[in-house]
């Protein structure tokens, strides 16, 4: 086949001509400096000629073959391309027109539902400071009413110290940070609390992201990729199985908090990849769930977890969003709360916007993983960073619950067990989640949900949720600020029941707690007496 | 060779200045009329007359004016990154060879498969690696004008830094700073004060839930005032307005038509929306109608059903490149094929139009043609978080159905009160400071254009349209980034440098953002700097042409 390349330079002149006029044009001017390369080339010019002659002479059949493959190979190349798989279909230009003419698009959102938009002109709007009592610019009455609706778990929202210490900041660092963490976005406050953060918790490292949904929906594709393996509670949360889409990993799903389960998937999952060969045989493998769950209030077992995990050589990604700040007996989260190492957690993510009344999320994990999301986290590289009033907020709160974590929780336990037992006393509701949980779901008894509906009817998500948003205005009436949890109905994998979320908070007084369940307690049997 | 392609096709897109000087000593185009004054420097804008709406802007890349990138540059760029990939396997090779136990967490251990994958961290650690000193520099206080940059050495070939302690003041022309609204005092900071004052810091649930305020609603109304919108909805971060919008918007049966160098926040958008997904090349209108004319006629994927609704998503002004969207023609493209038009105008609102009112006012085009006009205030505004505005109908589906406006936390009050008495700046609506929002507008554009000028005229490679407050120049090799960045820290200058994978591999550059803070003086001693800078690096490729002007005049 040497000879193909000669006949590929020989072929593409045509072969038979004047020898001089193939040799390439040379200057006459410069032939001292091109004189020796003229030679050169002049040489093997002709030595590849005479090549060619002679295999001509030998071989005839030979020399055409090899022009005849030459011929294909310029063939296949210019030829038209086509792409396999597509059944695109050829259209003239006219017909083109004509279906862009015809072409009549949806409009780009839908019109709201009557319900929908009542939901929109009835919006709570808080006027002033948030904190245990606010004052609302949307309801019917100017006194302030107690706040059950927002997350303050700790209080800290209208904590005085940390408004004062915030202006303090603004001072210094002013509103924005104006970049990326990247590009001169990186405060030095940012650096202290993520230190202060790792060693809270007693991870290695900590990052901050800017919003806590962020913080989930960056982290977890971060690591999870494509053919990685990804074993989730079918009760997580928005954010988590937005994170899960994101990270287009294989996803597996086991019950809500039940581990037995888990453990069905886990060893089929290992199961699987048996016998799997090749660049892929060994995919990441992650469990993902929360550490309190924000659909329901449960807690997961992370003993249990961890446990599993080692068994199948699986790694743990925890949204403590919910469970940081709360639980534990220094508030430091799910690991605190089961006497876990936090290093058995891979990727332990909480947020800051919840119970510390700050905003922004974080992190933590082993030093290497953590500088690996300062590139490759969406949501810290390619977003500014939290500004530093914030990030102040943080950290203060942190010092704050640190020096006397029994005040903070010790009140908010004792809190949240009166209200769980007072709401479990009320007929006809149905009060979900652990124990421990400040977040409550309440939602109406299935028997209760029976006995309102006139001939046995059944009831639609919308029913339900107009009842429910009834109920929260007869509360608000009685000076008891209550919402129903929120969804995004149309893309929740697996829609929650609708409730109506209580947050508890270590702020709130036990006289509060008594008149929240009983402002409950009236509505309820107020809405249940109504048939509908 | 796709990349180098693209990198002419940039570069093409320089505008070429010729250089007439006015009283001031100011550069001005010698298209426009000798003006008198440094600030009828303002009436050279491309935001032009009324009745040139869809025409061009008249500074569109003039083909034939300039050469191409010199293939010199193109090969040896190449041959750089190639050297230092090799480099980098070799490094590997010999490390895991001689050291094995730093390499331990790049293979499988103990039944776990690697957290990253060998090869997807050479780039990190091998390239990156060597120049992470010119990334995530730590700064203390506010990232205006100049900023403190916390002095930082390392001892081992930067896997790790240690602080010395020492604080240095540095020109900033780095921070998304443009209108100088990055301050801790004056009127802004203030307002920011009282708020935080007489409204704690943040509400502590999701706008659907309980986290809406009166501040919010108050902001709200002024963003779409600003804007010139019906409605308009306020997020609390900005990579979270893309990315979390997008979805209620469109969904399967979706197309999403993208720019090629879209933003990732939209990109993550566009995935999570689960719409098929397109891309056309960068800026070109041409390209876009081939894939609508083809997408609409075809029909979905395999199906052949019509599409739902078609989402074209471009940026206002983009980040890295410091080009405009090339709107007037998208509007025109619009009108034809009926798609929906999504806008971000992350790093033009504010910064462009005569009025700051972003790429809309800088063509001179009625916002309310834009379905989805989307935005930060991290930038101009000197807060954090953006917006997504449009009518009534687009925003109060928004507020129900968006993940954001469920699931997030809601805007804290300082960021609303900056937002919101900076807009009301800009907007004139300030009685003690009225005019201050329009001069920094002036301010910001007379800057922006004599630090492109000038830099062109130095005989650099920049990118980007004029006015762009985004001014990129171009580098090229891999080892004049870092030397670049690390020369201007050297002379207390704070710069960005970006190369791939920000930018195409070949087109490494370092971006300017030029700020209204900045005075003359900074601006020329930057200029200075960067000019002797570029001596020493050669980046000064277009010197002869620079100077054979200079001699024509």
């Amino acid at each position: 086949m040497v000879s193909v390349a000669f006949v590929a330079a020989a072929a593409s002149v045509a072969t038979g001509t004047q020898q001089s006029t193939m040799l390439p044009p040379a200057a006459p001017d410069d032939g001292s400096k091109h004189g020796i390369l003229r030679t050169v080339w002049d040489f093997t010019f002709r030595m590849g000629l005479r090549y060619i002659k002679n295999s001509y002479k030998d071989d005839p059949f030979r020399t055409f073959l090899e022009v005849c493959l030459i011929a294909f190979i310029i063939w296949y190349i210019t030829k038209q391309k086509y792409n396999i798989g597509t059944n695109e279909i050829v259209l003239s230009e006219k017909e083109i027109d004509e279906l862009v003419e015809e072409w009549a698009p949806e409009p780009l959102v839908p019109e709201l539902t009557e319900f929908e938009r009542e939901a929109l002109d009835k919006a709570i709007m808080i006027d002033g400071p948030n904190g245990t009592k606010v004052r609302l610019a949307s309801g019917s009455t100017s006194k302030p009413v107690l706040n059950f609706a927002s997350y303050n778990f700790l209080g800290f929202i209208d904590n005085p110290d940390i408004e004062k210490r915030a202006i303090e900041t603004l001072r210094k660092y002013g509103v924005g940070s104006c970049g990326p963490p990247g590009f001169y976005g990186t405060l030095d406050v940012h650096m202290e609390l993520e230190k202060q953060l790792a060693a809270f918790i007693g991870h290695s490292a900590a990052i901050l992201y800017s919003q806590a949904f962020t913080t989930t929906l960056s982290v977890i594709p971060c690591f999870s990729k494509r053919g990685d393996i990804i074993v989730a509670d079918e009760g997580v949360c928005f954010a988590v199985q937005q994170a899960i889409l994101l990270s287009r990993s294989k996803v597996y799903w086991y019950k809500h908090n039940d581990m037995s389960d888990l453990e069905r998937v886990l060893k089929d999952v290992n199961k699987q990849l048996v016998g799997r060969r090749g660049k892929n045989a060994l995919p990441r493998k992650f469990i993902v769930t929360e550490g309190l769950f924000q659909n329901t209030g449960d807690i997961t077992p992370l003993d249990v977890l961890v446990d599993l995990k080692r068994r199948y050589k699986f790694r743990i990604i925890l949204d403590e969003s919910y469970s940081f700040g709360v639980l534990g007996k220094r508030g430091a989260g799910a690991t605190d709360h089961f006497n876990i190492d936090p290093h058995e957690v891979d990727l332990l993510i909480g947020a800051l916007s919840l119970a510390l009344g700050a905003s922004g999320g974080f992190c933590c994990a082993d030093k290497d993983l953590v500088e690996h999301q300062r590139l490759s986290g969406l949501g810290y590289c390619f977003s500014a960073s939290m500004p530093g009033i914030l990030t102040v907020a943080a950290s203060d709160a942190i010092h704050a619950l640190e020096a006397h974590p029994e005040g903070y929780l010790n009140n908010l336990r004792e809190n949240t067990a009166l209200m769980r037992n007072s709401l479990k006393r009320i007929p006809g509701l149905q009060v979900d989640g652990a124990l421990e949980s400040p977040l409550i779901h309440v939602r109406l008894s299935p028997e209760a949900l029976v006995r309102m509906k006139r001939s046995g009817g059944a009831w639609t998500k919308t029913d339900i949720d107009r009842v429910l948003t009834e109920l929260t205005d007869e509360a608000q009436k009685d000076g008891v600020l209550l919402t129903r949890a929120m969804y995004v109905d149309e893309h929740e994998r697996l829609l929650p029941n609708s409730s109506i979320r209580i947050c508890v908070s270590s702020a709130h007084t036990r006289k509060e707690i008594e008149k929240c369940a009983h402002a409950v307690k009236s509505a309820v049997s107020r809405i249940t007496s109504k048939k509908r | 060779m796709g990349k180098g392609q693209r990198a002419i096709q940039n570069y093409k897109s320089t505008e070429f200045i010729e250089q007439v000087r006015d009283a001031d000593g100011l550069v001005v185009g010698a298209a426009f009329k000798a003006p008198a004054t440094s600030a009828s420097l303002l009436q050279t804008e491309p935001t032009s007359p009324p009745e040139r709406t869809v025409a061009l802007p008249q500074d569109k890349p003039r083909e034939g004016e300039l050469d191409s990138v010199p293939s010199f540059i193109l090969v040896t760029t190449y041959l750089s990154y190639l050297m230092l990939i090799v480099f980098a396997h070799l490094r590997d090779f010999f490390g895991k060879l001689f050291h094995p136990e730093q390499y331990v967490q790049l293979r499988e251990q103990n039944g776990y498969a690697p957290m990253v994958s060998d090869f997807e961290s050479l780039w990190t650690r091998r390239l990156y690696g060597r120049i992470r000193d010119c990334f995530n520099r730590p700064i203390t206080g506010v990232a205006g004008g100049h900023v403190h940059l916390l002095d930082r050495v390392s001892a081992d070939f930067n896997r790790t830094f240690e602080f010395t302690g020492r604080v240095r003041k540095v020109l900033n022309l780095a921070s998304y700073n443009y209108l100088g609204f990055a301050q801790s005092e004056g009127p802004c900071a203030d307002k920011v004060e009282q708020a935080i004052r007489e409204c704690g810091l943040v509400q502590g649930s999701s706008r659907a839930e309980a986290g809406r305020s009166r501040l919010l609603a108050d902001t709200e109304e002024m963003v779409a005032r600003f804007v010139g919108s019906e409605a308009a909805l306020v997020v609390s971060m900005g990579y979270a307005t893309n990315a979390l919008n997008i979805p209620a918007l469109v969904g399967r049966g979706c197309l999403i038509l993208s720019d090629e160098l879209n933003h990732s926040s939209l990109v993550s958008g566009a995935r999570l929306s689960g719409a098929t997904i397109r891309v056309f090349r960068h800026n070109q209108a041409a390209s876009l109608e081939a894939e609508l004319r083809r997408s609409i006629s075809q029909g979905q994927p395999r199906t052949h059903r019509p599409w739902k609704k078609i989402l074209v998503v471009v940026e206002g002004l983009y980040s890295m490149e410091g080009e405009t969207c090339c709107l007037p023609e998208l509007l025109e493209l619009r009108r034809r094929y009926g798609f929906y038009l999504f806008v971000d105008e992350a790093h033009s609102i504010g910064a462009l139009g005569k009025r700051g009112r972003g790429v809309c006012d800088h063509f001179n085009v009625d916002p309310r043609e834009v379905d989805v006009l989307m935005g930060t205030f991290t930038k101009s505004f000197g807060a954090a978080g953006g917006y997504i505005a449009g009518s009534r109908r687009l925003v109060d589906y928004l507020r129900l159905h968006s993940h954001s406006a469920v699931y997030a936390e809601t805007m804290s009050v300082p960021v609303l009160a900056q937002v919101s008495s900076s807009m009301r700046m800009i907007l004139g609506e300030d009685r003690e400071h009225a005019l201050e929002g329009q001069q920094r507008l002036d301010q910001l554009a007379i800057n922006s254009r004599y630090f492109a000028q000038r830099l062109v005229e130095m005989g650099f490679m920049t990118m980007g349209d004029p006015g762009s407050p985004v001014i990129p120049l171009l580098l090229f090799s891999p080892a004049k980034i870092p030397a670049f960045s690390r020369e201007c820290l050297r002379r207390n200058i704070a710069v960005v440098v970006v190369s791939y994978p920000a930018t195409p591999i070949i087109t490494g550059r370092v971006r300017f953002c030029i700020s209204a803070s900045h005075t003359r003086e900074d601006l020329d001693y930057a200029l200075e700097q960067v000019s002797e800078i570029g001596d020493l690096l050669m980046l000064k490729f277009h010197k002869k042409t620079a100077a054979a002007n200079k001699k024509h005049d």
